[in-house]
Protein backbone atom coordinates (compact mmCIF):
# COMPACT_ATOMS: atom_id res chain seq x y z
CA UNK A 1 0.00 0.00 0.00
CA UNK A 2 2.67 2.31 0.73
CA UNK A 3 4.49 1.94 -2.79
CA UNK A 4 0.87 2.75 -4.29
CA UNK A 5 0.00 5.70 -2.23
CA UNK A 6 3.57 7.28 -2.48
CA UNK A 7 2.96 6.39 -6.23
CA UNK A 8 -0.36 8.30 -5.93
CA UNK A 9 0.98 11.38 -4.93
CA UNK A 10 3.86 11.31 -7.08
CA UNK A 11 6.98 11.10 -4.99
CA UNK A 12 7.99 7.87 -6.05
CA UNK A 13 10.03 7.43 -2.49
CA UNK A 14 9.03 3.62 -2.36
CA UNK A 15 11.00 1.52 -4.11
CA UNK A 16 11.74 -2.15 -4.93
CA UNK A 17 15.10 -3.02 -3.35
CA UNK A 18 17.57 -4.44 -6.12
CA UNK A 19 18.19 -7.63 -3.88
CA UNK A 20 16.63 -11.12 -4.28
CA UNK A 21 13.81 -10.86 -1.84
CA UNK A 22 12.58 -7.58 -3.91
CA UNK A 23 11.48 -6.12 -0.66
CA UNK A 24 9.96 -2.43 -0.47
CA UNK A 25 12.08 0.48 0.67
CA UNK A 26 11.88 3.93 1.52
CA UNK A 27 14.24 6.25 -0.50
CA UNK A 28 15.68 8.91 2.08
CA UNK A 29 16.60 11.45 -0.57
CA UNK A 30 13.10 11.63 -1.99
CA UNK A 31 10.91 10.84 1.17
CA UNK A 32 9.56 13.46 2.84
CA UNK A 33 9.09 12.16 6.14
CA UNK A 34 7.73 13.94 8.67
CA UNK A 35 6.69 16.86 6.72
CA UNK A 36 4.41 14.17 4.78
CA UNK A 37 3.60 10.96 6.23
CA UNK A 38 0.31 9.60 3.97
CA UNK A 39 1.75 5.98 3.61
CA UNK A 40 1.67 5.39 6.91
CA UNK A 41 -2.07 6.07 7.06
CA UNK A 42 -2.78 2.99 4.51
CA UNK A 43 0.29 0.46 5.95
CA UNK A 44 -1.57 -2.43 6.93
CA UNK A 45 1.66 -3.98 8.29
CA UNK A 46 2.74 -3.54 11.90
CA UNK A 47 6.32 -2.80 12.42
CA UNK A 48 6.89 -2.16 8.95
CA UNK A 49 8.22 1.07 8.64
CA UNK A 50 10.56 2.72 11.40
CA UNK A 51 11.84 6.24 12.15
CA UNK A 52 15.30 5.62 11.86
CA UNK A 53 16.31 8.35 14.14
CA UNK A 54 14.43 7.10 17.24
CA UNK A 55 13.62 3.73 15.91
CA UNK A 56 10.36 3.97 16.87
CA UNK A 57 8.04 1.75 14.98
CA UNK A 58 5.61 4.35 12.93
CA UNK A 59 2.51 1.94 11.61
CA UNK A 60 0.16 1.81 13.20
CA UNK A 61 1.13 5.99 13.27
CA UNK A 62 1.50 7.60 16.43
CA UNK A 63 -1.40 10.52 16.89
CA UNK A 64 1.92 12.87 16.50
CA UNK A 65 2.30 12.01 12.72
CA UNK A 66 -1.03 12.44 11.20
CA UNK A 67 -2.11 16.03 12.25
CA UNK A 68 -4.00 17.92 9.97
CA UNK A 69 -1.26 19.77 8.10
CA UNK A 70 0.57 16.43 7.02
CA UNK A 71 -2.53 15.35 5.21
CA UNK A 72 -2.44 15.71 1.11
CA UNK A 73 -5.06 17.99 -0.05
CA UNK A 74 -7.59 16.00 -2.47
CA UNK A 75 -10.43 17.78 -4.08
CA UNK A 76 -12.42 16.62 -7.60
CA UNK A 77 -10.55 18.50 -10.11
CA UNK B 1 -26.05 9.16 25.36
CA UNK B 2 -23.49 6.66 23.19
CA UNK B 3 -22.78 3.51 23.67
CA UNK B 4 -18.87 2.88 23.52
CA UNK B 5 -17.50 1.06 21.38
CA UNK B 6 -16.20 -2.79 22.21
CA UNK B 7 -12.75 -2.30 23.24
CA UNK B 8 -11.35 -4.41 20.51
CA UNK B 9 -13.14 -2.40 18.02
CA UNK B 10 -12.05 1.14 19.78
CA UNK B 11 -8.41 0.11 19.01
CA UNK B 12 -9.20 -1.17 15.82
CA UNK B 13 -10.50 2.68 14.91
CA UNK B 14 -7.49 4.13 17.11
CA UNK B 15 -5.02 2.16 15.24
CA UNK B 16 -6.21 2.02 11.90
CA UNK B 17 -9.53 4.06 11.01
CA UNK B 18 -9.00 7.80 12.15
CA UNK B 19 -5.34 8.13 10.66
CA UNK B 20 -5.96 10.28 7.59
CA UNK B 21 -3.54 10.87 5.22
CA UNK B 22 -5.64 13.19 2.54
CA UNK B 23 -7.72 15.65 3.30
CA UNK B 24 -11.14 16.85 1.45
CA UNK B 25 -14.09 14.71 0.36
CA UNK B 26 -13.34 11.21 0.10
CA UNK B 27 -12.15 11.26 3.95
CA UNK B 28 -15.53 12.90 4.92
CA UNK B 29 -17.15 10.82 2.84
CA UNK B 30 -15.27 7.70 4.65
CA UNK B 31 -16.03 9.08 8.22
CA UNK B 32 -19.56 9.76 7.48
CA UNK B 33 -19.89 5.67 6.36
CA UNK B 34 -17.73 4.80 9.36
CA UNK B 35 -20.65 5.89 11.59
CA UNK B 36 -22.96 3.50 9.77
CA UNK B 37 -20.74 0.16 10.07
CA UNK B 38 -19.91 0.93 13.51
CA UNK B 39 -22.91 -0.60 15.09
CA UNK B 40 -22.73 -3.68 12.98
CA UNK B 41 -18.11 -3.78 13.50
CA UNK B 42 -19.55 -3.65 17.42
CA UNK B 43 -22.38 -6.13 17.50
CA UNK B 44 -19.76 -8.84 15.32
CA UNK B 45 -17.31 -8.18 17.43
CA UNK B 46 -18.70 -9.27 20.77
CA UNK B 47 -20.42 -12.01 19.13
CA UNK B 48 -17.11 -13.19 17.72
CA UNK B 49 -16.01 -12.94 21.27
CA UNK B 50 -18.61 -15.11 22.84
CA UNK B 51 -18.40 -17.66 19.90
CA UNK B 52 -14.86 -18.11 20.62
CA UNK B 53 -15.26 -18.40 24.44
CA UNK B 54 -17.97 -21.36 23.58
CA UNK B 55 -15.49 -22.84 21.14
CA UNK B 56 -12.70 -23.14 23.54
CA UNK B 57 -14.37 -24.31 26.22
CA UNK B 58 -15.95 -27.11 23.79
CA UNK B 59 -14.31 -30.51 24.20
CA UNK B 60 -13.36 -32.43 20.98
CA UNK B 61 -12.57 -31.18 17.40
CA UNK B 62 -15.59 -31.19 15.84
CA UNK B 63 -15.76 -26.91 16.28
CA UNK B 64 -12.14 -26.57 15.25
CA UNK B 65 -13.63 -28.77 11.91
CA UNK B 66 -16.34 -26.64 11.23
CA UNK B 67 -14.58 -23.34 11.51
CA UNK B 68 -12.20 -24.62 8.98
CA UNK B 69 -14.75 -26.35 6.31
CA UNK B 70 -16.47 -22.65 6.53
CA UNK B 71 -13.04 -20.89 5.84
CA UNK B 72 -12.33 -23.03 2.83
CA UNK B 73 -16.16 -22.46 1.51
CA UNK B 74 -15.84 -19.04 2.14
CA UNK B 75 -12.04 -18.59 0.97
CA UNK B 76 -11.15 -21.74 -1.53
CA UNK B 77 -11.22 -22.22 -4.77
CA UNK B 78 -14.68 -22.53 -5.60
CA UNK B 79 -15.72 -19.11 -3.84
CA UNK B 80 -12.13 -17.12 -3.97
CA UNK B 81 -10.47 -17.92 -7.02
CA UNK B 82 -13.32 -17.71 -9.78
CA UNK B 83 -15.54 -14.95 -8.00
CA UNK B 84 -12.76 -13.24 -6.94
CA UNK B 85 -11.19 -13.08 -10.19
CA UNK B 86 -14.42 -11.52 -11.24
CA UNK B 87 -13.66 -8.41 -9.60
CA UNK B 88 -10.68 -8.05 -11.79
CA UNK B 89 -13.41 -7.33 -14.85
CA UNK B 90 -14.77 -4.00 -12.60
CA UNK B 91 -12.19 -1.71 -14.45
CA UNK B 92 -12.67 -1.49 -17.88
CA UNK B 93 -9.65 -0.80 -20.34
CA UNK B 94 -11.41 2.66 -20.74
CA UNK B 95 -10.45 3.63 -17.17
CA UNK B 96 -7.19 1.48 -16.56
CA UNK B 97 -5.48 4.78 -16.53
CA UNK B 98 -7.52 6.11 -14.02
CA UNK B 99 -8.00 2.91 -12.11
CA UNK B 100 -4.62 1.14 -12.52
CA UNK B 101 -3.83 0.96 -8.83
CA UNK B 102 -7.55 -0.60 -7.88
CA UNK B 103 -6.64 -3.46 -10.33
CA UNK B 104 -2.97 -4.61 -8.82
CA UNK B 105 -4.54 -4.32 -5.16
CA UNK B 106 -7.60 -6.94 -6.44
CA UNK B 107 -4.76 -8.70 -8.50
CA UNK B 108 -3.17 -8.93 -4.88
CA UNK B 109 -6.14 -9.42 -2.87
CA UNK B 110 -7.04 -12.56 -4.97
CA UNK B 111 -3.45 -14.21 -3.93
CA UNK B 112 -4.30 -13.64 0.05
CA UNK B 113 -8.01 -15.18 -0.74
CA UNK B 114 -6.35 -17.99 -2.36
CA UNK B 115 -4.04 -18.55 0.19
CA UNK B 116 -6.68 -18.32 2.98
CA UNK B 117 -8.30 -21.27 1.67
CA UNK B 118 -4.83 -23.16 2.05
CA UNK B 119 -4.18 -22.51 5.52
CA UNK B 120 -7.70 -23.56 5.97
CA UNK B 121 -7.38 -26.90 4.20
CA UNK B 122 -3.92 -26.98 6.29
CA UNK B 123 -5.63 -27.08 9.38
CA UNK B 124 -8.09 -30.18 8.22
CA UNK B 125 -4.77 -32.08 6.97
CA UNK B 126 -2.40 -31.33 9.82
CA UNK B 127 -5.63 -32.17 12.45
CA UNK B 128 -5.47 -35.24 10.26
CA UNK B 129 -9.52 -34.69 9.54
CA UNK B 130 -9.32 -35.30 5.83
CA UNK B 131 -7.08 -37.36 3.70
CA UNK B 132 -5.94 -34.89 1.30
CA UNK B 133 -7.64 -31.90 0.25
CA UNK B 134 -9.47 -33.36 -2.81
CA UNK B 135 -11.93 -34.86 -0.19
CA UNK B 136 -13.16 -31.40 0.76
CA UNK B 137 -14.37 -31.46 -3.25
CA UNK B 138 -16.92 -33.93 -1.86
CA UNK B 139 -18.39 -32.10 0.76
CA UNK B 140 -20.85 -29.25 0.46
CA UNK B 141 -19.56 -27.66 3.88
CA UNK B 142 -16.18 -27.01 1.83
CA UNK B 143 -17.94 -25.52 -0.84
CA UNK B 144 -21.55 -23.69 -0.01
CA UNK B 145 -21.19 -20.18 1.16
CA UNK B 146 -24.67 -18.35 1.60
CA UNK B 147 -23.37 -15.09 3.07
CA UNK B 148 -24.88 -12.20 0.87
CA UNK B 149 -21.70 -9.93 1.66
CA UNK B 150 -19.42 -11.98 0.39
CA UNK B 151 -16.79 -10.82 -2.24
CA UNK B 152 -18.23 -13.79 -4.52
CA UNK B 153 -22.10 -12.99 -4.02
CA UNK B 154 -21.61 -9.23 -4.20
CA UNK B 155 -19.67 -9.38 -8.01
CA UNK B 156 -22.86 -7.60 -9.21
CA UNK B 157 -20.98 -4.21 -7.87
CA UNK B 158 -18.55 -4.43 -10.89
CA UNK B 159 -21.26 -3.49 -13.03
CA UNK B 160 -22.40 -0.73 -11.39
CA UNK B 161 -18.55 1.51 -11.13
CA UNK B 162 -15.29 0.56 -10.45
CA UNK B 163 -15.42 2.22 -6.78
CA UNK B 164 -18.79 0.26 -5.44
CA UNK B 165 -16.64 -2.92 -3.88
CA UNK B 166 -14.79 -0.25 -1.66
CA UNK B 167 -17.74 -0.45 0.31
CA UNK B 168 -17.01 -4.50 0.65
CA UNK B 169 -13.41 -3.97 1.67
CA UNK B 170 -14.14 -1.07 4.10
CA UNK B 171 -17.24 -3.10 5.92
CA UNK B 172 -16.72 -6.85 5.52
CA UNK B 173 -12.84 -7.21 5.74
CA UNK B 174 -13.20 -4.82 9.14
CA UNK B 175 -15.71 -7.24 10.39
CA UNK B 176 -13.15 -10.02 9.33
CA UNK B 177 -9.95 -8.85 10.52
CA UNK B 178 -12.53 -8.16 13.96
CA UNK B 179 -13.57 -11.39 14.22
CA UNK B 180 -10.30 -12.69 14.24
CA UNK B 181 -8.75 -10.39 16.58
CA UNK B 182 -11.73 -11.30 19.28
CA UNK B 183 -11.09 -15.27 18.12
CA UNK B 184 -7.06 -15.03 19.04
CA UNK B 185 -7.73 -13.72 22.40
CA UNK B 186 -10.15 -16.70 23.59
CA UNK B 187 -8.80 -19.45 21.66
CA UNK B 188 -5.22 -20.63 21.97
CA UNK B 189 -5.85 -24.24 20.06
CA UNK B 190 -2.41 -23.93 17.83
CA UNK B 191 -4.58 -24.99 14.81
CA UNK B 192 -6.76 -22.46 14.84
CA UNK B 193 -4.57 -20.03 15.75
CA UNK B 194 -1.77 -20.78 12.95
CA UNK B 195 -4.81 -20.61 10.47
CA UNK B 196 -5.54 -16.73 11.39
CA UNK B 197 -2.19 -15.63 12.20
CA UNK B 198 -1.19 -14.04 8.48
CA UNK B 199 -4.54 -13.70 7.49
CA UNK B 200 -5.22 -11.15 9.97
CA UNK B 201 -2.95 -8.77 8.69
CA UNK B 202 -3.94 -9.74 5.01
CA UNK B 203 -7.70 -8.69 6.10
CA UNK B 204 -6.36 -5.44 7.17
CA UNK B 205 -4.69 -5.27 3.91
CA UNK B 206 -8.38 -5.52 2.30
CA UNK B 207 -9.64 -3.28 4.55
CA UNK B 208 -6.79 -0.68 3.78
CA UNK B 209 -7.53 -1.09 0.41
CA UNK B 210 -11.23 0.14 1.07
CA UNK B 211 -10.00 2.97 3.24
CA UNK B 212 -7.90 3.90 0.58
CA UNK B 213 -10.01 3.78 -2.38
CA UNK B 214 -12.50 5.69 -0.44
CA UNK B 215 -10.10 8.91 1.04
CA UNK B 216 -8.25 8.91 -2.53
CA UNK B 217 -10.77 8.48 -5.23
CA UNK B 218 -14.15 8.72 -3.96
CA UNK B 219 -14.21 12.79 -4.42
CA UNK B 220 -17.60 13.45 -6.42
CA UNK B 221 -20.76 12.71 -5.93
CA UNK B 222 -21.10 10.70 -8.48
CA UNK B 223 -18.06 8.75 -7.65
CA UNK B 224 -19.54 8.47 -4.00
CA UNK B 225 -22.93 7.22 -5.45
CA UNK B 226 -22.55 3.66 -6.10
CA UNK B 227 -20.02 2.73 -3.25
CA UNK B 228 -22.85 4.25 -1.01
CA UNK B 229 -25.42 1.91 -2.61
CA UNK B 230 -22.75 -0.95 -1.96
CA UNK B 231 -23.03 0.52 1.90
CA UNK B 232 -27.16 0.70 2.08
CA UNK B 233 -26.84 -3.14 0.56
CA UNK B 234 -24.18 -5.11 3.05
CA UNK B 235 -25.72 -3.01 5.74
CA UNK B 236 -29.34 -4.57 5.60
CA UNK B 237 -29.69 -6.83 8.43
CA UNK B 238 -30.18 -9.97 5.97
CA UNK B 239 -27.10 -8.99 3.83
CA UNK B 240 -24.10 -9.67 5.87
CA UNK B 241 -23.68 -12.46 8.01
CA UNK B 242 -20.66 -13.28 9.55
CA UNK B 243 -18.79 -17.00 8.95
CA UNK B 244 -18.30 -19.61 11.05
CA UNK B 245 -14.55 -19.18 10.28
CA UNK B 246 -14.66 -15.92 12.37
CA UNK B 247 -17.37 -16.83 15.10
CA UNK B 248 -20.45 -16.59 13.43
CA UNK B 249 -23.18 -18.63 14.20
CA UNK B 250 -23.13 -22.41 12.63
CA UNK B 251 -26.78 -22.65 10.53
CA UNK B 252 -29.39 -24.49 12.44
CA UNK B 253 -29.92 -28.02 11.69
CA UNK B 254 -32.61 -28.05 8.76
CA UNK B 255 -32.66 -24.74 8.17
Amino acid sequence: MCYVVCREIDLNAVVIAPDPLHRFEIDRERCLYPGCTVCLMYCPAPGAIVEVPTGRSLVPPPPDVWTEERRQPRSAS
Amino acid sequence: MTRPHHPLVQEFLDAWVYPVGFSGPGVDFRLRMTERCLPVWNGATARALKSGEADQRTPGDEWKIQRALAGYAMEGPQMSIKQMATQLLSVPLSMQEQYIDLQRMRARQLWDEMKHGQLNADVLLRGGWVKDENELMENVKANAQDNLAYFGQTSMFMHTHPLARAAQNYFVEAIAFLGIAAALQVIDDPLIRHEMRSQQLEELMHFMEGKYQLDAYALTAEDQKPIEDAFDFLLKPWATKMSVAFGGRAPEAGA
